[in-house]
């Protein structure tokens, strides 16, 4: 801030930028700025590559290498402007949950008891707690696989994440489908994720558009990441959201690392938010591993969602601290650059800052809750344990919705109905294409 | 009354809004223009601009804001300006859409419609029958009527229904064909075919312009003592497997007519039924009439060499009497 930036150097093609376009010769204050509000307290400058290094053999491998200040020291939390100490320990507890579930699944899975693989959201706890807890009970979210925490913080029980995971017949789709792939219309608004990228965006943005032809400003909160905001349904999502003006609340989680492609190639821009300029709607950076920041954004689009005021993109900047999923080490990861990180982690610095810096949590109240977290997840694991597997037979069945198995009607109450003079359908039979 | 194709679609559409508030339209272009081939002429001004929505010109986005808006109990028709722009939203129908209800228990009431057809020089783009995509996707209806009347109660049933519909209107017969329809309210229900035409000696199993084609194949036909009876499949998924037998054991001798490729066709299908069902009531081979296995060609002589002609179900008839 206040820095002048010294007069750039001519470049070499003279007058012509590089794409050929001619300079413009508009008085700077002729063109439109644009600012995308930054919550965070510092600003990591590392940069990943893919770099040739010879092994002892002299052989040459592909490797990404990091480049940049992996010495920064850790930022403080940032204080609240909404959250009081109550509010601060019950998220804190569901990031614990989150976390606590997790190294279940994981002890699951090493028991040869999950079918298929575990995805972790290790580093992005406070990224899934805060943000779904910014939501009101009406509002409506949809997860993607890492925001366990986010089901947590919206009433689901880690057994049914768990019995998800071991596909057995008492989980949410009845061994239908695993992971956080479930949803439930009816209670908790949550719409279920599919394995396709991206598709939930537009999906979230009707489900406003159904509320406020009910008369209901609802926010819907969902989440993407650095690689599957690559997708063009993305774009699209965001876009319809913003012409219809719709409250979506887009979680952008850059957690740098796409299974295993960094940020670096999955796009162009230094900040992810810079896009919500080319929609034409607010955008705001937070530290993903920052609870309170994640919250305040996530308040703040929540609030406009309510006023009808649309859509928001928040990105989350943070780093996926395992592999994709259970089965992928993550050996292309730098090592300093998951230690640099690893110095950041939610909990962590979530636990200093309620504990050490707050003082709202006595060391003994700390060691209470994280027992108490410890037990709900052993009840938990117990339960999902003794679920049965699901019988053949109930793969059967349910592919339509008939004989009454659902009444539908709409949600928030009858849409009111405005009618123009228009008599009837009109007769037009001009200009009609292909005939 | 006499209504065109089109205009008994429209009319259905505009009595379920009418009906019901929470029905409502998205699409390209359909609000003050009135929709690239003007089925909701008329709409934004009597029900407004909320509920008669244009929208980018962005498939996925109207497909999975359709399908959001049905999850809080609305029952939103979407237009694809051309059917053969359903491609573009494909992951949104085949892995949201159609499989919510079996994995998570949501169902998904909405309409997806929009024309679909050749026969009107529109090209390899403009001119398609996409249904097989769909077909071959569990939890999906996908409806094909041939005239005013089936089109008209058929719109009105997949408003009504409390699952995704795929409705495919035939834009050959938009303004070609007149029928009569009913001023009272009715549906037809989705999942049952018709007789077209009553006949002993030869069934032609088809659905939507083919019907026509088939209808002009009878008259010919006639003349020379083969008696076609013509089953109007309607909906395409679910197949309505028992009027299918049932033509078959009552003819002995079946053609299946449909435009779209011959590989992977919904003939395939249908002769796949006619063996678990009705082997044995066979007196001929399964014949399939189809259109060629490439895309469809733009220039008139080439696109009519790719559909399926009258001449051609006149023909295979002869030949399958002989039998």
């Amino acid at each position: 801030m206040g820095t002048k930036k010294t007069k750039s150097k001519q470049s070499s093609n003279g007058n012509r930028s590089r794409n050929g376009a001619f300079r413009s010769k508009l008085n700077p204050t002729d063109l439109r700025a644009y600012s995308i509000p930054d919550l965070r307290l510092e600003h990591p400058d590392l940069t990943v590559r893919q770099a040739i290094k010879k092994d002892k053999d002299g052989a040459e491998h592909v490797r990404y290498e990091v480049e940049g200040n992996l010495n920064a020291p850790v930022p403080p939390i940032r204080d609240s402007k909404y959250l009081d100490k109550k509010q601060c320990i019950e998220i804190y507890r569901y990031m614990l949950l989150n976390r606590k579930m997790e190294v279940a699944l994981e002890n699951l899975y090493k028991q040869g008891k999950v079918v298929g693989g575990v995805y972790f959201g290790l580093g992005q706890e406070a990224c899934s707690c805060a943000s779904a807890y910014a939501l009101d009970q009406d509002d409506w979210f949809a997860p993607m696989i890492r925001n366990q925490g986010s089901l947590l913080v919206r009433g689901f029980r880690a057994s049914d994440t768990m019995m998800q995971y071991m596909a057995k017949a008492d989980s949410p789709t009845r061994g239908r489908d695993g992971t956080s792939h479930f949803g439930d219309i009816e209670k908790r608004n949550m719409v279920s994720p599919i394995s396709m990228l991206g598709d939930l965006i537009p999906v979230l943005s009707g489900v406003a558009l159904g509320a406020r032809l009910q008369g209901r400003n609802v926010a819907v909160m969902t989440y993407i990441g650095d690689g599957g905001q690559s997708t063009g349904v993305t774009y699209e999502g965001i876009n319809f959201a913003a012409v219809q003006n719709l409250g979506l609340v887009l979680f952008l989680e850059s957690n740098l690392w796409a299974y295993s492609t960094p940020s670096e190639m999955q796009y162009r821009c230094k900040d992810l938010a810079e896009r919500a300029i080319a929609y034409g709607i607010p955008g705001v950076i937070v530290d993903g591993t920052d609870a309170c920041q994640v919250y305040d954004a996530a308040r703040d689009a929540v609030e406009r969602a309510h006023r009808g005021e649309g859509p928001t993109l928040i990105e989350a900047k943070m780093m996926r601290m395992k592999g994709h999923a259970i089965h992928d080490a993550a050996a292309y990861v730098p090592k300093p650059m998951l230690d640099f990180w690893k110095k950041r982690d939610p909990i962590a610095r979530f636990e200093n800052y309620l504990v050490k810096e707050k003082k709202w949590l006595m060391p003994k109240e700390n060691a209470e809750l994280i027992a108490e977290v410890e037990r709900i997840i052993e009840e938990e694991r117990e339960i999902a344990v003794n679920s049965p597997m699901p019988t053949p037979e109930s793969a059967e069945g349910g592919v339509f919705c008939e004989d009454g198995c659902h009444e539908i009607k709409p949600k928030y109450g009858v849409p009111k109905v405005k009618r123009g003079t228009g008599a009837g359908p009109k007769q037009t039979e001009a200009a009609v294409h292909l005939r | 009354m006499q209504l065109t194709y089109l205009e008994a679609i429209r009319q259905g559409i505009w009595e379920e809004m009418e009906r019901d508030p929470s029905v409502f339209c998205l699409g390209e272009d359909i609000g003050i223009y009135g929709g690239a081939f003007k089925v909701t002429d008329g709409f934004i001004d009597r029900f407004g601009p909320e509920r008669v929505i244009d929208t980018p010109i962005a498939e996925s986005a109207i497909v999975g804001a359709a399908f959001g808006a049905s999850l809080t109990g609305m029952r939103p028709v979407a237009e694809f300006q051309f059917m053969d722009f359903i491609g573009c939203a494909f992951n949104q129908i085949s892995n949201m859409v159609a499989k919510t209800h079996y994995l998570w228990g949501a169902p998904a009431p909405l309409v997806l419609r929009g024309p679909s057809g050749g026969y009107v020089h529109g090209g390899p783009f403009h001119s398609q029958n996409p249904e097989m995509w769909f077909v071959h996707n569990p939890g999906l209806k996908v409806i094909c009527p041939a005239t005013p009347y089936d089109a008209k109660g058929l719109i009105k049933a997949a408003i009504r229904d409390n699952n995704p519909c795929i409705f495919f209107e035939h834009k050959y017969l938009y303004r070609r064909i007149k029928g009569e329809v009913p001023a009272e309210d009715y549906v037809v229900p989705i999942g049952k075919a018709t007789i077209a035409r009553e006949g002993r000696d030869i069934s032609i199993i088809t659905y939507a312009a083919m019907v026509h084609s088939a209808l002009q194949a009878g008259e010919v036909l006639s003349k020379e003592g083969i008696d076609l009876e013509i089953l109007d499949l309607r909906t395409v998924s679910p197949l309505d497997r028992e009027a299918i037998a049932q033509t078959v054991k009552k003819t002995n001798k079946v053609i299946i007519l449909h435009e779209h490729s011959r590989t992977g066709g919904l003939a395939g299908e249908i002769a796949a039924i006619i063996n678990e069902e009705a082997f044995d009531d066979l007196d001929g081979p399964i014949v399939r009439i189809a259109g060629l296995d490439s895309a469809i060609p733009f220039s008139p002589p080439q696109e009519e060499h790719y559909l399926p002609k009258v001449s051609d179900v006149v023909r295979e008839a002869r030949h399958l009497k002989g039998y």
